[in-house]
């Protein structure tokens, strides 16, 4: 039953494309409906297979040797992903609605890009699911692969300039991060001998150049999850995204890159060696870099979904640091990783929300506008900590790290929360400025608030193992909540003095423009000697063509040698025969 | 029980077939359509039963003596049978699109005649059972295909065609020195001895070494392999179906195979490795595949692209042979079929879009999606695989030839991969953006070069259909690698029959 559902859960996102390509060819172009409720319905299944219960399948055919498993860590990953998912698709039907309406018209540039979408998301949706769901690396990588390119077409959708700038950004370093994972993955198998990420750990405990296998995926899964350094991508790519592109984008794709971490590494493994608890100390420091970095630099940014982009990247830095700790302090592991998936799980969601209410603030409802205010600021103070689910993860962290007494972090990750607390309040206030009433619908607005009340209640319906989620005791609740209002402050008090400056923004995708830089001018040197090796070779070729001719005219003066020898054949033969009867007469007589 | 019959017949029927062809008159186009189509069938079914039979463990051989000392042998074998199933299909496929592709065109009698030719010569080839069979195969593969490269007769194509001589008529005579050597000293050498060349090892190192340079060299200018690729580029002139034969099958293949013939059977692997010449291969092999990648970034037409991307993909089977171990073992004989696999599929596709759209240049490409949705789906998973991305087949080898690397302890061969990969995503990467990201003529932007409609769909069915069937089976080779009797299993047969005797 169980095995019917996942094959209905992988198979249904190719019945939708399969639909979306009949629509094209086939309906006439008015009644094109590219958001079609089977569209919508394509993360459905599983959304449901994520609940059913536990299970495992091997198949030896499939790739090289296929294991796939919902545990105790890919059911709740997948709930969150599929629930992001579906919520996302049904925001996109409303957020494209004008569009469509367009492309119903007979606009053809409309018509091509939503095609494109329509066909292209239920394929990114699939890499996802499969990613979650793997345990051996081939299935895992291609997964993951099918996911990164796919989205491509979320990225680049509108087409403007910032669109490509963005897609391409994000392709070039997806590029280079499937080089790095491609790198650290053979490595690692292939010195264990092993196809299964579970071998992947072992190799990684167990191996000479442990460290270094460890620090290729770590940057390969990095590039996704926007590690500091790669992040630049987010920035880009974001603001240039549409909005439930973004969303999903942010909310569950980078969490591939955690969850590619969580696979790969042997977090909490008793065997940890020094070297690679130092690596684990080198990750809590880009972790908390980034927490800290993206903070500041992200509340000068001019668009919301900027702003909020380096918000993810601050978050998925906590993360990191905190992923960091089940190599620093392995027996942290097992009491931390629940509250990491919840923390992931409510980051996704309520970064999802938050990008779907970027949409609201431009396509403003007809409500009370203190109301609607405060359901787009609810996820951010979610994320800040201050209320509902972003309290509960936040003390899921909190409370294995003060059991095992690492203060210190706690103190940090507090102060990050500050740094979030600012994103978010920069973020709303960016959304009032470049706020627009009317023209929104049902789906957009249906789907975000949905995904606002997910957000708040998610430790309600995660299906993580029972009892290791608690509700924080009351005497905790102000050590946890105090980042939200100073954050509010600094944001505030920030804004009053950078005041003067306006005008002049901090561009967004920071190391970016000066990777280009870079990259532009050793490129420079290299095509001057690319050009040089050029023309050594036509030189060369030239030349030997020369000799090559001076050769056949020796070779051709021969050839009329040899005719002047035709010509003289019978003369000469009668001087040699002269010759020798001379010669044979000398011999005679001596 | 021998079946000498075997090897014979399946030779035969493409020798036949050629001898029919140029026997029918040029207007017979509907014989000779079914002749051809008929025999590349009938040869498939002979190579499943030669698949079986080297399954069940027989061996089949036929030979006859030639001179004193000097035996015509053709023999079934695992490895053999591998180049020969390639060959095999790839000729159906291949076959189709040609009639497609050259319908109502002149000297298709010759055309054909030599098509046959030289895949019965590939067919010789992966039978050769010694070294003298295996030249004369070689070298008539090298005059088959001339008249194939130079078949539209322009001034370009002749350059091409003499230049292609120049290189391979050159590098047969170096081949052959190191026969003539070899048989020297060891007098007639079965592929199929168990023994080797281990005996000779202490008395003649130097000789051996030399042998070896000699024969690599020579087979070497067939493989691409850099310096010795300046053909290749340039034969991108002769019909698209052509040059899919020669990138995914033919002269390119065989002196690969002719490589792994070489170390494997005639060497034998721990005499390679005891020569130090494994190592120098590798080396070769990891400097063509950075060059040949490199190079194709700098191409502005397709073809040329493809062909600089099949000099790069062909020293991704000698690296397997430089890797010790069975996994680079594995690695190098599943990337013989899946790169000719994914290669034909491109070089199909590159042929329609010419032929439909007039499209050569990689900028008149924009937006080609649209027209051609199937060539193009075709075209990205040719690319895909190229790049060694999942699912398809070129991920499979790349996992096999790392692995193999890692376990040989040559970590500089996985920064190879991933270099290449890299650069493999650099030039293919942009090329599916314009084909489905960028609006063109099918959007109303401009017109195509020299557009055609050719058929009902998209383009002509006969060449449509053969595309639509290698790109679904390297893409099948990929994601059902486990299965048996995939390209996967067989290469690993080969291999545990190498490192397991």
């Amino acid at each position: 039953m169980i095995t019917l559902l996942l094959a209905l859960a992988l198979l249904w996102p190719f019945g939708v494309m399969g639909h979306a390509v009949w629509l094209a060819y086939r309906a006439p172009e008015s009644q094109r409906d590219y958001f079609s409720v089977l569209w919508l319905s394509a993360a459905w299944p599983s959304l449901l297979l994520a609940y059913v219960g536990e299970a495992q399948w091997t198949m030896d055919a499939w790739m090289l040797g296929g294991e796939w498993e919902l545990n105790s860590l890919s059911r709740p990953w997948l709930a969150f992903t599929a629930l992001l998912w579906s919520l996302a698709a049904v925001h996109a039907r409303g957020y494209f609605a004008a569009e469509q309406a367009q492309a119903q018209r007979g606009d053809q540039d409309a018509q091509r890009r939503l095609l494109r979408l329509a066909l292209l998301w239920p394929l990114t949706l699939l890499g996802n699911v499969l990613l979650i769901i793997a345990q051996d690396i081939a299935s895992f990588y291609l997964g993951f692969a099918v996911m990164t390119f796919a989205a491509y077409a979320l990225v680049v959708h509108t087409g403007t300039q910032e669109a490509r700038l963005g897609a391409k950004a994000y392709l070039i370093l997806a590029v280079l991060g499937e080089g790095l994972i491609l790198g650290g993955f053979l490595w690692s198998a292939g010195a264990a001998d092993t196809l299964m990420l579970q071998g992947v750990r072992e190799s990684i405990v167990s191996a000479e150049h442990g460290v270094w296998m460890a620090a290729l995926l770590c940057l390969g899964f990095g590039v996704k999850a926007g590690v500091i350094g790669l992040h630049v991508w987010l920035p880009l790519a974001h603001p240039a995204a549409p909005a439930p592109a973004s969303a999903v984008l942010s909310g569950v794709m980078i969490k591939a890159g955690l969850l590619g971490w969580i696979s790969v590494l042997p977090l909490g493994h008793a065997q940890v060696s020094g070297a690679l608890a130092q690596f684990g100390h080198w990750m809590l420091v880009a972790g908390l870099a980034a927490a800290f970095a993206a903070a500041v630099y992200g509340v000068f940014q001019r668009h919301p979904k900027a702003v909020l982009a380096y918000s993810s990247i601050s978050q998925m830095g906590m993360m990191t640091a905190l992923v960091a700790m089940g190599l620093v302090a392995p027996d942290v592991w097992p009491l931390l990783w629940p509250g990491l998936v919840l923390f992931a799980a409510h980051h996704a969601l309520a970064k999802g929300s938050l990008f779907m209410g970027t949409s609201i603030s431009e396509h403003l409802p007809r409500w009370p506008q203190p109301l609607i205010w405060a359901l787009l600021a609810l996820p951010g103070i979610s994320l800040a900590g201050a209320i509902g689910a972003g309290l509960v993860s936040k003390w899921g962290v909190k409370a294995p790290l003060y059991e095992m007494h690492h203060e210190s972090l706690i103190k940090l990750l507090s102060w990050a929360a500050v740094g979030t607390a600012a994103l978010v309040s920069a973020a709303l206030w960016r959304q009032w400025q470049q706020r627009h009433q009317g023209g929104s619908n049902r789906e957009q607005w249906g789907a975000w608030l949905v995904a606002v009340i997910a957000a708040l209640l998610t430790p309600l319906w995660l299906p993580l193992p029972a009892g290791s989620i608690e509700m924080p005791p009351l005497k905790e609740w102000l050590g946890i909540m105090w980042p939200f209002p100073v954050g509010v402050l600094f944001a505030a008090v920030g804004w009053l003095v950078t005041r003067p400056l306006t005008g002049k923004t901090l561009p967004a995708g920071d190391l970016w423009w000066f990777y280009a830089f870079v990259v532009g001018s050793v490129l420079v040197p290299i095509r001057a000697f690319g050009h040089c090796c050029g023309r050594l070779k036509s030189a060369s070729v030239v030349t030997t063509q020369k000799a090559e001719e001076t050769l056949m005219g020796h070779l051709t003066r021969l050839l009329s040698g040899e005719s002047w020898l035709r010509h003289h054949t019978s003369g000469l033969m009668m001087m040699l025969a002269v010759l020798l009867a001379a010669l044979l007469m000398w011999e005679g007589q001596r | 029980m021998n079946a000498a019959w075997l090897p014979l017949t399946a030779l035969a029927t493409s020798l036949l077939v050629a001898v029919t062809i140029f026997a029918l008159p040029e207007e017979a186009r509907r014989l000779r359509t079914t002749i051809n189509i008929g025999a590349a069938v009938v040869k498939i079914i002979l190579v499943t039963l030669m698949v079986r039979r080297v399954a069940a463990g027989h061996e089949d051989i036929f030979s006859f003596q030639v001179i004193g000392g000097l035996d015509f042998v053709l023999r079934i074998d695992a490895l053999g049978v591998m180049f020969a199933g390639l060959s095999s299909l790839l000729w159906l496929c291949t076959t189709i699109y040609a009639i497609g592709y050259l319908e109502g065109s002149a000297n298709r009698k010759r055309f054909f005649g030599f098509f046959s030719l030289c895949v019965a010569s590939t067919i010789g080839i992966a039978l050769a059972d010694n070294l003298f069979t295996f030249l004369i195969f070689y070298e008539m593969l090298t005059l088959s295909t001339y008249p194939l490269v130079v078949h539209r007769g322009t001034e370009k194509a002749l350059n091409a065609g003499r230049v292609y001589l120049r290189y391979t008529l050159s590098a047969g005579v170096v081949l052959l020195l190191g026969a003539v050597l070899l048989n020297n000293l060891t007098g007639d050498q079965s592929f199929s001895s168990e023994e080797g060349l281990g005996d000779y090892l202490n008395d003649h190192r130097g000789l051996l070494t030399l042998i070896f340079i000699l024969l690599v060299s020579g087979l070497a200018v067939k493989a691409a392999m850099v310096p010795l690729h300046g053909w290749l580029p340039r034969a991108m002139v002769a019909p698209a179906p052509v040059s899919a034969l020669l990138h995914a099958v033919a002269v390119v293949k065989a002196g690969a195979f002719g490589i792994l013939r070489v170390v494997y059977d005639l060497y034998g692997i721990e005499l390679s490795v005891e020569l130090g010449v494994i190592t120098g291969l590798a080396v070769a092999a990891s400097i063509t595949i950075i060059y040949g990648s490199l190079r194709a970034i700098a191409q502005q037409e397709l073809k040329p692209l493809l062909a600089f991307s099949t000099v790069s993909q062909v020293s991704y089977v000698i690296l397997g042979i430089g890797i010790f171990g069975p996994f680079g073992t594995v690695g190098a004989l599943a990337h013989l079929l899946h790169q000719g696999l994914m290669k034909v599929t491109l070089f199909f596709c590159a042929g329609n879009y010419a032929e439909e759209l007039g499209i050569h240049r990689i900028d008149e490409i924009d937006g080609a999606g649209k027209r051609m949705p199937l060539t193009s789906i075709a075209f990205t998973i040719g690319a895909l695989g190229m790049i060694g991305l999942p699912p398809v087949a070129g991920f499979i080898t790349k996992w096999y030839l790392g692995v193999g690397a890692i376990q040989a302890e040559m970590y500089w061969v996985v920064a190879v991969l991933v270099a290449s990969s890299t650069l493999n995503a650099m030039y293919f990467l942009p090329i599916l953006h314009r084909l489905w990201f960028r609006p063109g003529p099918s959007h109303g932007k401009g017109n195509w070069p020299h557009e055609q409609r050719l058929g009902r769909l998209e383009t002509h069915g006969w060449l449509l259909w053969p595309m639509m069937f290698t790109a679904l089976i390297s893409l099948g080779a990929g994601l059902f690698a486990g299965l048996p009797y995939s390209p996967l299993d067989w290469a690993a047969r080969v291999a545990s029959g190498e490192y397991l005797p």
